[in-house]
């Protein structure tokens, strides 16, 4: 299949979430939402379900969710609860709340009881200290707690085999969306930014094992191009969620190829494996415990600037000329690690813009301008 | 043969034109208060044309900038941000300038210059706090024209602080203050010193170096021209042609670009 059908087909799934859901529905398959940050898939994955991820809209407004949300929280959690209250996610089975920053955790309560009677949310709160042995079996817990939430739902036992399955499912997703985010940084002629941004959205909405088999497809065609002679300038995003295809228009009109990506959305959530074998709990806790240099996740050697640090690097070994941060309003941790980032990009010499986003955002000259511009001074 | 191009900004409130002769000379300029989405800049470009009695087929390169430059797609040959065409204005008309400060209709914009090239910039966020469009606001509610904001705000005996930089709670601390019998050109007096305020925060971020050039149409205001002067710490230029300035440096990419294209031929 050729690169534009692929990359196509991809889009199409990117651009309409709902006819997924619709489809898995009649294909007599449950679905479970899964909010940011962490889940583990897996577990639904492992019970028969299907997880859909739930980032926000880039399509609604918020309306029905401000009866229970304080105005300073994030659109990315108002408009999941705005499309649970308005109709849109009814056909769910199920729901996860992971309860990572400031504005989840009370939005897991605000979920429970907009959707009470209607809709089973499962409640699930990492710890801090994710590394110590303590943290693990804090982690192991928790995953039990939505593993037994799970097997009520689907009516399905989860067995270890299982697990080991959906585990290695998932490593080979994630390995295959992180080799694309590579060959589309080295091919940006082939993948625009608008095109990259919806093969790594659609993963959020299509059953692993399909994602995967199309993304294989696409990467081995990828990697059967000639190199790219890049002629406009290259950057590295970084921010929660970019997914706004708008937004991203701007990068394809100005010729700025986004070579690597620290957006949580995207590579932040494929960066680390479970084991494949031994305990899968144990598995998942373990990678949880794994997950560094992320804004949302507790540092014990955070005086360093370990999480500036690599993004520095990142930006250096893409090739990149610059970064844009998309800094999403309300975001309080990114807001306050935002100086760290600045203070390690000016020591590197690195130009960077920061870019105020929400996703209720329909218009985008100012962006336009500042983006432009910092092709320029590039 | 002289090499005619003209800069087209179409701001988010007026819509100005330059037309230079071989990259120097200002042949003709023209402004409407009127910007993107109006009938200003067809307007602005048939005005520019008509005052030096050429025509589009006389332009050799015609370079569009500003809110609205998108607009022009079919009329121009390229368009910019105006960010660059700021920094490229201001530094034909100060050669000297290190720092750009533009405030414009719905923006405020900072830029740092070396060598007549902007390196670094900064630009505020949705917000319309310090804009031309903040003082749009304040002149309506003080019913006064906001040109003459500037000459009235330089008759205040007596300092009124005008703490919120949101527009929408200033307008509510300034009628507060109308209601307390307190003097326009005092309030007038407050309004540029919170303009200033918010200014001045944004230039810090990217530091302030001489000479300091402010643009954009809110330069002609001398009460924020002489409040950012006493926020920074540092003396700030103006020009006559300050409203045009991003014209004008849209004038004299499009001069490089067309001696650019001829070169390569």
């Amino acid at each position: 299949m050729s690169i534009e059908v692929l990359l196509n087909e991809f889009a199409e799934i990117s651009e309409h979430p709902h006819r997924q859901i619709e489809k898995f529905k009649a294909e007599g398959k449950k679905v479970i939402g899964v909010l940011p940050y962490y889940a583990p898939e897996e577990l639904v994955y492992a019970a028969g379900m299907v997880p859909m991820g739930i980032w926000g809209s880039n399509k609604k407004t918020i309306s029905h969710a401000k009866e229970y949300c304080a105005t300073f929280y994030c659109t990315i959690a108002q408009l999941a609860l705005e499309m649970l209250l308005d109709g849109t996610l009814d056909d769910l089975d199920g729901l996860i709340t992971p309860t990572i920053c400031d504005t989840l955790r009370p939005m897991s309560q605000n979920f429970r009881v907009a959707m009470e009677g209607k809709l089973p949310c499962i409640f699930l709160a990492h710890p801090q200290q994710r590394k110590p042995t303590f943290g693990l079996q804090f982690t192991m817990d928790q995953y039990q707690h939505v593993k037994g939430e799970l097997e009520k739902i689907s009516g399905n036992t989860i067995t270890d085999e299982a697990l080991r399955t959906a585990i290695k499912v998932y490593n080979r997703n994630r390995a295959a969306r992180r080799e694309f985010v590579v060959l589309a940084g080295q091919h940006p002629d082939v993948v625009s930014a608008v095109k990259r941004s919806a093969v790594l959205r659609a993963a959020y909405f299509m059953i692993k094992d399909d994602h995967t088999a199309k993304l294989e497809a696409l990467n081995a065609e990828l990697r059967a191009l000639p190199p790219c002679d890049w002629k406009g300038k290259k950057i590295v995003t970084s921010g929660i969620i970019c997914d706004n295809p708008k937004l991203l228009q701007i990068f394809d009109d100005n010729k700025i190829a986004i070579a690597a990506d620290d957006v949580a959305h995207e590579s932040r959530m494929i960066r680390v494996d479970a084991a494949e074998t031994g305990d899968p709990m144990m598995a998942l806790a373990q990678q949880f415990a794994d997950q560094d240099y992320d804004i949302l996740l507790y540092d014990e050697h955070s005086s360093e600037n370990r999480r500036a640090d690599f993004v520095v690097k990142k930006i250096k070994d893409s090739g990149a000329q610059g970064l844009v941060l998309f800094m999403q309003q309300f975001c309080d941790p990114e807001e306050m690690e935002y100086p760290y980032l600045k203070k390690a990009l000016d020591a590197a010499g690195i130009p960077h813009i920061k870019l105020g986003v929400d996703q209720q955002m329909r218009d985008f000259g100012q962006a336009s301008t500042a983006i432009q511009a910092f092709a320029d001074v590039l | 043969m002289s090499i005619y191009t003209l800069g087209i900004d179409i701001g988010s409130t007026a819509s100005k034109c330059i037309m230079l002769s071989d990259g120097k000379e200002i042949v003709a300029k023209s402004l409407i208060d009127v910007g993107a989405g109006t009938s200003g800049p067809q307007r602005a470009i048939d005005q520019v044309l008509e005052e030096a009695g050429k025509t589009r087929e006389d332009m050799s390169f015609i370079l569009a900038t500003g809110y609205g430059r998108n607009s022009l797609e079919e009329f121009a040959d390229d368009q910019m941000s105006e960010l660059s065409c700021h920094a490229k204005g201001a530094a034909f008309l100060f050669p000297e300038v290190r720092t750009v400060i533009d405030i414009g209709g719905q923006d405020v914009k900072v830029m740092r210059v070396e060598n007549g090239i902007m390196t670094n910039f900064q630009m505020n966020d949705k917000c319309a706090a310090g804009t031309g469009r903040f003082l749009d606001v304040m002149a309506r509610v003080l019913e006064v024209d906001v040109e003459d904001l500037g000459a009235l705000g330089a008759q205040s005996t007596k300092y009124v602080g005008i703490s919120s930089t949101c527009t929408v709670f200033a307008e509510s601390e300034v009628i507060s203050q109308l209601s307390k019998g307190t003097d326009k050109r005092d309030i007038i007096n407050g309004i540029h010193q919170s303009v200033a305020g918010r200014v001045a925060g944004l230039a810090h971020r990217i530091g302030i170096q001489d000479q300091v050039v402010m643009t954009g149409g809110v330069a002609q205001n001398t009460g924020v021209v002489g409040a950012l002067q006493n926020a920074l710490g540092h003396e700030v230029h103006t020009s006559p042609l300050t409203q045009y300035n991003g014209a004008l440096g849209a004038a004299l990419f499009a001069y490089q670009k067309y001696k650019k294209a001829h070169k390569d031929k």
